[in-house]
């Protein structure tokens, strides 16, 4: 009599879990978000969005780049889904995942108020745009000129040879997906891009995989320019107190867009829909802005690496990577082979990296 | 003659307006469908043919890129190649660059190949479904020599179909609303104008409606539409053969009349001469012959009064004359056969002036009368004769003590011809001849029986 009471009692938690999760009306659970970004710079964010639904609880997966990706499709393509949200700064592929249909839509008055090139398809949103800067050692360029543009940058390279040896520092774009979009980006919208990679190439320039080794080499003085670096990182060091200094190139300063999207079976979709629309909301741009030291998306947005602060301050244009299908022309097998090689090249080969213990 | 008592049936009758509208909002409705066909299969065309420049542009500046490198195919996908399909903002986008072996060189390696042949270097347009969706491909092919051996590589380009469906779906409503619209408008328009192209017919047939049942003649044919004229015109035609003939039969039976009456006359004579001299069995049957002659006479008398009547009805020569003269003149034709009677004529007026024709409305007075006299008469009663003013025009209403008059010629005073009842009737035509007179004149009139006995024929005819 007891077994078959504990059987029903199964039973009915079974049923009441399956009819739970099959029509999820009222956003609750857990969910999932798989994220490129520190944590302890989103921590503001769940903190403020948990105050906001005390029924949902964020499950934070800080993955990078390129295992993300793989892991999403792995499984997905064995049809066990975990992720909800996916958030990467890595564009290219978030929008290859988003045009390969991994994605679903997510209709609301707020999504509509992104600016054009931070969505696509309803399904794909940028959340936060950052300036990707030039960051120096103020007192390595003691009595020199800082190079402002790329042009700069390379004319500065030929004319002071001994300067500029193994000290200059940039990702390795073959294993970081956000450095790989910044050189294609490059490749793309610089005239003088083959003239600055041949620059510095001879330079004989350090190659990093992690952005914070990048930054450590900068403030210790090992290096003197780290090129292509998130402004966000290198404002967050200078609060801090570190003798560096943020260049916006003068030619175009891009900006790169952190893309979230909810997955087509996410197995939360209602508590997805939930987090989405506060991270599109003027509350939830303003705590990225203000508290977790990214720019908002949403031109409403000012806080102190908003759009303003940084046109003020730079000379440049500033040229946000758009969300569109032309972001998946670098991940073309033979494109990216071909962009890889020539990069290679002209570094001097992937062999000189500054540090290789720390992420892969 | 014409359908008096009809117009109920008339309202059942399917109106040519509510057909017409009926009609031609059926072919519309025909129409629109086929129209949306129509529209939305050009739509979706057009649509096409705008972005297949677009997709086909893309294919062609990647093929652009294809070169043969250490005996591999190699293609440099253009950034532009994928961007420039972001002009269709939300559509996904699919390539694929496949070498002669039908193996992907680079791109989505699954996508759906083309049905049929393709070894041209024209671009190849095809709609298949792909990752749940349907995706509109172009393929466009490059003969590249690899290897002593020259083969084709297919550049074949995709884009899902949501820009194309949002414009051609706009396409087709730009199209159809302006349609959609002129369909009303027409509709209204043939509302109005079939409302005015019957308006004569429903003016004909109320003038018909309006008309004495004796009216034959034509109706006016100058307001008629040019369609009806014929309908008019035969109608007309046939009013007039009508009347034509019954002008000739009242003519023939006034002159029958008018030729017995002359022996009539002499024979009644010669009936009272023979009367004073014939025996006591005699003499009854020649009072019987005497009466059957006084009946015949006034048989004959009321044959020339209602041809009169029914003659001067077609021309009635209205004027304005006293009706108070006009009965006291009655009386006095109605007197040879009523001097043994108790009539009495009473009026408060000094005059009553109305419009008409004299002599019908005497002749009328003098048929109500002597119907009186005739049916009403008995030793104990009087003939009332009372002319008053009532509303716009004068009462005359002549009362007597008689049995009263069957009810089915109360309904219906005008029949001719009814077999009388009473043993000395007439012939029936007498009240025939009022009705006659008070239609043409646009009065009334009433006939009752008192419960008490006697009978109460009022003529009510307006003032001038």
């Amino acid at each position: 009599m007891r077994v078959l009471a504990f059987l029903l009692l199964l039973a009915g938690m079974q049923l009441a879990a399956c009819s739970s999760s099959e029509q999820p009306d009222r956003p609750d659970g857990t969910v999932t978000v798989y994220s490129t970004t520190d944590r302890a710079v989103f921590e503001p964010v769940i903190k403020d969005f948990e105050r906001l639904h005390p029924e949902i609880s964020l499950n934070y997966v800080e993955l990078d780049a390129r295992p993300l990706y793989e892991r999403f499709v792995a499984e997905a393509g064995a049809d066990r889904n975990q992720a909800d949200i996916l958030l990467s700064s890595a564009m290219d592929l978030q929008v290859k995942l988003v045009n390969d249909g991994y994605a679903q839509p997510h209709r609301s008055s707020d999504a509509a108020l992104l600016p054009s090139w931070a969505r696509w398809r309803d399904e794909i949103f940028g959340l936060t745009f950052e300036p990707v800067v030039m960051v120096i050692n103020r007192d390595a360029f003691a009595g020199r000129t800082v190079p402002k543009s790329r042009l700069d940058l390379a004319q500065s390279i030929r004319q002071d040879h001994a300067f500029w040896q193994g000290r200059l520092g940039t990702y390795d774009i073959a294993s970081s997906s956000v450095g790989y979009l910044l050189a294609a980006q490059d490749a793309r919208l610089s005239g003088e891009y083959g003239t600055l990679l041949e620059a510095m190439g001879r330079s004989r320039p350090r190659i990093y995989q992690n952005l914070s080794t990048l930054l450590n080499d900068i403030e210790s003085g090992r290096i003197a320019l780290g090129y292509n670096v998130l402004g966000s990182y290198a404002k967050r060091r200078i609060s801090a107190g570190a003798r560096l200094s943020v260049v916006y190139p003068e030619d175009y300063t891009l900006a790169v867009v952190r893309a979230a999207f909810i997955a087509r079976k996410a197995p939360n979709s209602a508590g997805a829909h939930a987090f989405m629309e506060y991270l599109l909301s003027l509350r939830g741009q303003r705590t990225l802005a203000t508290q977790s030291d990214l720019s908002a998306a949403r031109e409403e947005i000012g806080g102190p690496y908003g759009r303003l602060g940084i046109s003020g301050s730079a000379t440049g244009p500033l040229r946000p990577i758009p969300i569109g299908p032309g972001l998946m022309t670098y991940l073309d097998r033979q494109k990216r082979e071909r962009f890889l090689r020539n990069w290679q090249n002209a570094m001097g080969g992937p062999a000189r990296q500054g540090n290789d213990s720390l992420h892969p | 003659m014409w359908p008096m008592r009809q117009s109920p049936r008339m309202a059942e009758s399917p109106s040519i307006r509510g057909r017409l509208i009926w009609h031609m909002g059926l072919s519309f409705a025909a129409g629109m469908v086929a129209l949306y066909w129509a529209a939305s299969a050009y739509a979706t065309y057009a649509a096409d043919s705008s972005y297949d420049r677009l997709l086909a542009g893309s294919a062609a500046s990647i093929a652009e890129t294809l070169s043969i490198t250490e005996n591999q195919i190699s293609v440099d996908i253009p950034y532009a190649a994928l961007d420039m399909l972001s002009a269709a903002r939300n559509d996904r986008v699919f390539y694929r660059v496949s070498g002669p072996d039908g193996h992907a060189v680079t791109g989505y390696g699954d996508l759906p190949d083309l049905q049929g042949p393709s070894t041209d270097d024209k671009s190849q347009f095809f709609d298949a479904r792909y990752r749940g969706e349907v995706v509109r491909f172009v393929v466009l092919g490059r003969e590249v020599r690899r290897g002593g051996r020259t083969g084709w590589v297919k550049v074949q380009v995709g884009q899902t179909r949501e820009a194309r469906a949002a414009l051609a779906a706009a396409l087709t409503f730009r199209a159809l609303v302006p349609i959609l619209l002129l369909t009303l408008l027409a509709a209204l328009v043939v509302w109005i104008t079939v409302g005015r192209a019957v308006r004569p017919l429903e003016r004909i047939g109320r003038e018909l409606h309006r008309r004495q049942p004796s009216d034959l003649s034509p109706i006016d044919e100058d307001q008629v539409p040019a369609e009806i004229a014929p309908l008019i015109g035969a109608m007309n035609q046939f009013m007039g053969r009508l009347d034509g003939n019954i002008s000739l039969l009242r003519m023939f039976i006034a002159n029958v009349a008018h030729q017995l009456r002359t022996p009539l006359t002499a024979l009644m004579v010669q009936l009272r001469l023979a009367e004073a001299d014939a025996s006591k069995t005699t003499r009854s049957s020649l009072l019987a012959a005497n009466q059957s002659g006084e009946r015949l006479a006034r048989l004959l008398d009321q044959l020339l009064g209602d041809a009169m009547v029914m003659h001067r009805a077609d021309q009635p020569q209205f004027a304005s004359f006293d009706l108070r003269k006009a009965v006291e003149q009655s009386l006095q034709l109605a007197a040879p056969t009523v001097w043994h009677s108790d009539v009495r004529f009473t009026s408060e007026l000094a005059e009553a002036r109305v419009a008409g024709d004299e002599a019908m409305v005497t002749e009328a007075i003098k048929n109500l009368v002597h119907n009186a006299l005739t049916h009403g008469d008995r030793p104990e009663g009087a003939i009332e004769i009372h002319l008053a003013r009532e509303a716009d025009g004068f009462c005359l209403s002549v009362s007597d003590s008689g049995p009263g008059i069957p009810a089915e010629i109360i309904a219906d005073p005008g029949s001719r011809f009814k077999p009388s009842h009473s043993p000395r009737g007439g012939a029936g035509l007498g009240l025939a001849i009022v009705t006659q007179v008070v239609e043409s004149h646009r009065g009334r009139l009433m006939l009752e029986n008192h419960a008490e006995g006697g009978t109460r024929a009022t003529m009510w005819l307006p003032a001038r």
